[in-house]
């Protein structure tokens, strides 16, 4: 079916979500909670658009909003920039420290928050990437607590989690840099928890927790084997299994 | 006087809704009961006494209605048990102490029906509540219950079902008051089974118990309702979410629940029509944002109570995804007398977008406070001023909200509206669940407007943005104006965070939220302006933008506010005129309490 986005005819599949269909055709909308790999979550709404369906206005999250007719689409209005404006001020009264949203705060011309009490330890949005990251691998070690304005991710009761394998997934789809991952001498540190981490028997580089790759092997049902390879020196073999697992949650974007 | 009609059964009513009951009224009920029993040797005709659900008046109760004569008693203390037997129940006389006094016609009234408070009303959600036990099932068939249901089992077609309930003009009453018919034919038309009931009875707005009245009071209604609704779109499982402090209710409803089943109401092949259907109650955590549909759903599935995008109807995929209709307990109350009664009948009444009634819970600065059903369309200045006999005291109107904490303030210039789904959102308030509370020229509109943001900033679940950082900042916004620390481009700036929040937010709670703070802004700029640029909260209430005095022509030196005040602010020799020292007071207002002849004024506050 068609749609018309600013003026402007392009197919579109049904059920499609707006934003999709948008991205392909390279008109640009912001978005910080979406991706590709986990879409239709719907909490940041920087990617509001407004749409004239059946002659009806509204405001809607076009990463969340399947088409399902033939509708009109605004993606830039000043309406909608005013809006994604004040978002944008939002977020950066809460976290002004943080690097990627004072990228956006000066893409927006927002000058520095002055009005109101900013908290300089703010960095995490919630845009919850990383508890579906989290979920999508099978493991929902981390997920938000509390509501309103405490709510925050973290581990249940702020323990190092029983169950977290240290894939480093959240770290990696986290757009604001929020969860530290330390690493060296063969250890990494994340969520508070220590791991053990594996070299590639290729290179000889760490590259894998050893709960990780347990996992790997238990959820592809691998037989035991001492071969380890990883990413770069990707051949055949469960270095392979890990990067599809992986990619299935975090596309390669960055 | 004897205005009894002989030789027909009595019937007492004792009301045993949660207010009530508070007051006692479980021992009235038993005393009435004894006292009948042990008499009843001498009496020809046995008096019956039923614990009813809530009357609406709870302010006055404990209540006790007298059947047939609608002799109505309220502030019943157990003390006047003996005297209301042997007087009115066995001899026919009226304790006048007892009577309700009615004070738009001020006067007291025999049965509470010739007052204003019930003149007024039309009761289709009510009918029964106060009227029937609602632990007796027979009380309710009775008064003809599930006749709607065997009407509809046996007569009418499920689409036939559904093109009733969209011709009566049924809109939901939980809040968005989206047309009723219209949603159980967007489900009926799903061919993806199973499909389930839901009845919201979460009740999240502070103050409001009109579902909870309907759940203590009139259980099967209810069940009745849904049961009908579940044949219309084919569904065979529902449930019912009450919140868990609701103990009554949901004693109520359980107990609903067996006696129907005992009687074939529920369960396989109902009265033998081939239609079968279930239901279960959940109880909800009571967090107010349970309350909207995809977060109840999400709760009833076992998941955390957020909400969740709704592009997609629930009624096409609802509960496990499954279609779903849900809708608020008041909603299906009226579902079998619009089945009885017929959708012509029910469209006659109300206004031209909203028709029937609507149930409110009229609180606040009013003489009678309580809930009340009144027919739509009909004005504010009728609901508060007749039904609610003005405001109580000496002070003036200043302002009436409704919706619950999202809801808007309607200003003395606009109580000439017709109340219905539209005229309240087209002036910036809401119908939400239909909390109604008054307010004199004693409130602060600014303090209002941060009393709700406060509580929506507990209650947003903080999933998205716009909602989570945006109450957040106006709630700062207006308290920095309520502590004398407004700026001029404040009002602005609370303006254009509320199109984000209203615009943007994910779900009702967010999109909802500024209306408290936009409506007072429209309807009270002054006291905004007052507060920010004379540092003056003009009602007086701010404490930081008031200032105590004694009024030196008033003031005859007794003394008697300097000993009440904590922070020996006030000075002054005995007889002569006396002051307060403002770098000390802490405004705790005790000299004003005290003080016999009013010389304390407090500046930037009201008149007395
Ligand atoms: C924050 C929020 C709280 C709500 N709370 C309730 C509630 O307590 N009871 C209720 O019936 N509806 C509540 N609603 C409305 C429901 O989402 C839903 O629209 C309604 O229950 C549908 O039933 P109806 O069509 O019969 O009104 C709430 C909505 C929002 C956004
Ligand atoms: S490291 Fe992996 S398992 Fe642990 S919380 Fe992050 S995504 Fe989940
Ligand atoms: S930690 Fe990062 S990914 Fe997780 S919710 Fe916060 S901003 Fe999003
Ligand atoms: S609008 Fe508020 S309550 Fe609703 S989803 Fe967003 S944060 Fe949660
Ligand atoms: S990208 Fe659509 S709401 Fe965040
Ligand atoms: S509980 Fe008795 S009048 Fe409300």
């Amino acid at each position: 079916m068609k749609v018309m986005i600013d003026g402007k005819k392009y197919d579109a599949e049904y059920g499609e979500y707006i934003l999709n269909v948008a991205r392909r055709n390279a008109v640009n909308i912001p978005a910080l909670c979406h991706s590709d790999a986990l879409p239709g979550q719907g909490n940041c709404r920087m990617c509001i658009v407004e749409i004239v369906d059946k002659g009806r206005k509204s405001i809607v999250a076009s990463c969340a909003y399947p088409i399902t007719g033939e509708i009109e689409i605004v993606t830039n209005s000043e309406r909608i920039y005013r809006i994604r404006k004040t978002i944008v001020r939002l977020l950066s009264a809460s976290a002004p420290d943080n690097e990627y949203i004072n990228r956006l705060r000066k893409e927006y011309d927002i000058p520095p928050e002055t009005r109101f009490k900013v908290d300089r330890d703010g960095k995490c949005i919630l845009c919850g990437l990383c508890v579906r990251a989290c979920d999508e691998i099978g493991v929902s070690a981390i997920s938000t607590v509390n509501r309103g304005t405490t709510k925050r991710v973290s581990t249940p009761f702020d323990e190092p989690s029983t169950v977290c394998i240290g894939c480093g997934a959240c770290a990696y789809i986290c757009p604001t840099g929020t969860i530290e991952v330390n690493e060296d001498e063969g250890r990494r540190v994340i969520w508070n928890k220590t791991f053990e981490l594996l070299k590639c028997s290729e290179c000889g580089e760490y590259f894998i927790t050893r709960e990780q790759y347990e996992y790997i092997k238990k959820r592809y049902d691998l037989a035991d084997t001492n071969e380890l390879l990883c990413d770069k020196c990707k051949k055949k073999g469960i270095g392979d299994k890990l990067t599809n697992v992986l990619h299935n949650v975090i596309p390669v974007q960055k | 006087m004897n205005i009894f009609k002989r030789k027909v059964k009595k019937t007492v009513l004792v009301c045993c809704g949660t207010g009530c009951l508070a007051n006692n009224s479980f021992e009235i009920y038993k005393g009435l009961k004894k006292k009948i029993e042990d008499l009843a040797v001498n009496v020809k005709v046995r008096p019956v006494v039923k614990a009813t659900g809530c009357n609406g008046l709870c302010e006055k109760g404990p209540i006790v209605t007298i059947l047939p004569d609608d002799v109505f008693y309220c502030g019943v203390k157990v003390t006047d048990v003996d005297e209301i037997v042997e007087n009115t129940v066995l001899n026919n006389k009226v304790i006048e102490r007892l009577l309700y006094f009615d004070s738009a016609k001020g006067k007291k009234v025999r049965s509470h029906k010739q007052s204003e408070f019930y003149r007024k009303q039309l009761k289709i959600a009510l009918r029964n509540i106060g009227q029937i036990d609602p632990g007796n099932i027979d009380d309710y068939i009775e008064r003809g219950g599930y006749s709607a249901l065997r009407k509809v089992l046996f007569k009418m077609s499920p689409k036939g079902v559904i093109s009733e309930v969209e011709r009566s003009g049924l809109r939901g009453r939980g809040g968005a008051g989206f047309p009723a018919g219209l949603k159980w034919r967007q489900c009926a038309e799903m061919d993806n089974f199973p499909k389930y009931v839901v009845c919201n009875g979460d009740e999240g707005d502070p103050g409001a118990f009109m579902d909870r009245s309907i759940m203590e009071g009139d259980p099967h209604s209810i069940l009745e309702g849904i049961l009908i609704g579940a044949y219309a779109v084919g569904s065979e499982k529902g449930f019912i979410y009450i919140r868990d402090e609701y103990s009554l209710a949901i004693k109520n409803m359980t107990k609903a629940i067996e006696k129907a089943a005992e009687r074939g109401f529920l369960g396989q092949n109902i009265m033998g029509k081939g239609f079968s259907f279930d239901i279960e109650i959940v109880r909800g955590g009571g967090a107010f944002v349970c309350g909207e549909s995809t977060a109840l759903m999400a709760s009833i599935e076992g998941r955390v109570g957020e909400p969740r995008i709704k592009y997609i109807h629930s009624t096409e995929k609802g509960l496990w995804g499954q279609p779903t209709v849900l809708n608020n307990v008041e909603t299906w109350a009226n579902i079998p007398v619009i089945i009885n009664k017929g959708a012509g009948w029910f469209s006659r009444i109300g206004s031209k977008g909203s028709r029937g009634t609507k149930v409110f819970s009229l609180v606040g600065k009013v003489r009678n406070t309580g809930l009340i059903e009144v027919p739509m369309g009909i004005t504010l200045r009728e609901i508060i001023f007749d039904i609610g006999g003005g405001i109580i005291g000496s002070g003036k109107f200043k302002a009436v909200q409704t919706g619950g904490p999202s809801g808007g303030c309607i200003p003395e210039s606009l109580l000439g509206l017709g109340v219905d789904f539209d005229s309240l959102n087209e002036v910036g308030a809401m119908m939400g669940s239909g909390g109604m509370i008054v307010m004199d020229e004693n409130t602060c509109m600014v303090e209002v407007a941060r009393y709700y943001l406060k509580f929506l900033s507990e209650e947003s679940c903080g999933k998205c943005i716009p909602c989570r950082e945006g109450i957040k900042r106006m709630l700062e916004i207006l308290e920095d104006m309520c502590t004398g620390k407004g700026r001029e481009e404040d009002i602005e700036l609370l303006l254009e965070i509320s199109e984000t929040v209203k615009e943007a937010s994910l779900c009702g709670l967010g999109k909802t939220a500024p209306n408290p703070v936009i409506t007072t802004i429209k309807y009270f700029r002054d006291e905004y302006l007052a507060h920010i640029k004379d540092r003056r909260c003009p009602a007086g209430i701010c404490r930081e933008l008031t200032v105590y005095y004694i009024d030196r022509d008033v003031c005859r030196g007794c003394g008697l506010c300097r000993k009440g005040c904590p922070t020996e602010a006030i000075s002054g020799e005995i007889g002569s005129r006396f002051t307060i020292d403002t770098s000390k007071c802490i405004k705790c207002g005790s000299c004003k309490e005290i003080c016999r002849l009013n010389a304390v004024k407090v500046l930037g506050g009201a008149a007395e």
